[in-house]
């Protein structure tokens, strides 16, 4: 009798957990990253992203992000998530950066693949999310000193063979 | 003492000791301290803006430092200037004898002796004229390429008021230093 009572919560669990999934994600993202390399040295990304489902439910996302770390993507509002992280400004590139997001059973699934170090690209992901990172200004391409002192070596070397040809 | 000592030098002996002379006029000294006042002091601005110096409490170093900068860029002036009027007064000769005689030819009424007097004082004047301000555009160019290869290369990474004396003490002291050689 026992065992047929466990048996059919584990049945109800399963479905539940069937019904539950979120089917035919729609997703809207959008995404900011800071673009100064002048006086600071990393740079920030941000991406917001709304999940829509056809039918069930999302409990929660987590995100590869470009380093291979895996991080739990924030609620911030119904079915609305973010994902943050920051990068050395040497080391960010430029253009589009493809972000991996993953349900509960795919964050599972790395898991185990990382456990047996293996290549996380074997998991496929519930949806893809881009951030594009236009680049950064690291500040003008010739220095202004360096002009100013391009500008009197000019004129002292005109003033020094001037010199030169006086005295000769 | 000679005998042509104790009388004095005649008008044209004078003048021909005044191309050779270290001795610069009064107007001309005005000139060089005028000049390497503002000169010193123009780095003042590059310190207290692009290097940020504050520029209330620095300010007795400003002002030592650049009134020894104003004495040996003047000194600089000077000696420059001693090099280079003897040789311009040779160079302007030729032209200035043409001009002048050309101007006096009508004039039948003075002697030889004056003519060479009047060239005399005239080349001697052209000279000097050209040799100051030759000098003083001389010094300055190579004093503010110091300062600023010095300040934004070479001492870039000392604090802003070791940067500051250094920056201008070398390039000043380099420049009285440099003047004393005689090419």
């Amino acid at each position: 009798m026992a065992d047929h009572f466990l048996f059919s919560v584990l049945l109800l669990v399963v479905f539940v957990g069937l019904i539950s999934a979120c089917t035919n994600p729609q997703v809207t993202s959008k995404s900011f990253t800071t673009q100064d390399a002048t006086i600071v040295t990393h740079i920030g990304f941000i991406s917001e992203f709304e999940v829509k489902c056809s039918s069930g439910d999302i409990s929660s996302l987590y995100a590869e992000l470009p380093d291979g770390s895996i991080i739990p993507a924030a609620v911030v509002g119904t079915n609305k998530y973010q994902v943050s992280w920051t990068e050395d400004t040497k080391t960010a590139a430029k253009g589009t950066h493809k972000i991996r997001i993953f349900e509960e059973d795919g964050y599972a699934a790395l898991r185990k693949v990382l456990r047996g170090n293996e290549a996380t690209s074997s998991v496929s992901e519930f949806f893809n999310i881009s951030v594009v990172h236009p680049g950064a200004y690291s500040g003008p391409w010739l220095r202004s000193e360096f002009i100013a002192v391009i500008a009197s070596l000019f004129v002292s070397y005109f003033a020094v063979t001037k010199k030169g040809k006086i005295v000769a | 003492m000679s005998k042509s000592q104790n009388k004095g030098f005649t008008k044209e002996e004078e003048l021909l000791l005044q191309d050779f002379s270290r001795n610069v006029s009064t107007k001309s000294s005005a000139l060089f301290y005028g000049n390497a006042f503002i000169v010193s002091a123009v780095p003042i601005w590059l310190f207290w803006r692009i290097h940020m110096m504050e520029i209330y409490s620095s300010l007795i170093l400003f002002v030592v430092v650049t009134a020894l900068s104003t004495y040996l860029l003047a000194i600089a002036y000077r000696n420059t200037k001693f090099t280079l009027k003897h040789k311009i007064a040779m160079k302007r000769e030729d032209a200035v004898t043409r001009e002048l005689l050309k101007k006096l030819s009508d004039d039948k009424k003075m002697s030889k002796k004056e003519k060479d007097e009047r060239i005399l004082w005239q080349k001697n004047e052209v000279a000097d004229f050209e040799a100051t301000t030759y000098s003083i555009f001389h010094n300055n160019a190579i004093f503010l390429t110091i300062v600023i290869v010095a300040s934004f290369y070479i001492l870039r990474s000392f604090s802003p008021s070791v940067n500051y004396t250094l920056s201008i003490g070398t390039a000043s002291g380099l420049l009285a230093l440099l003047s004393t050689g005689t090419k």
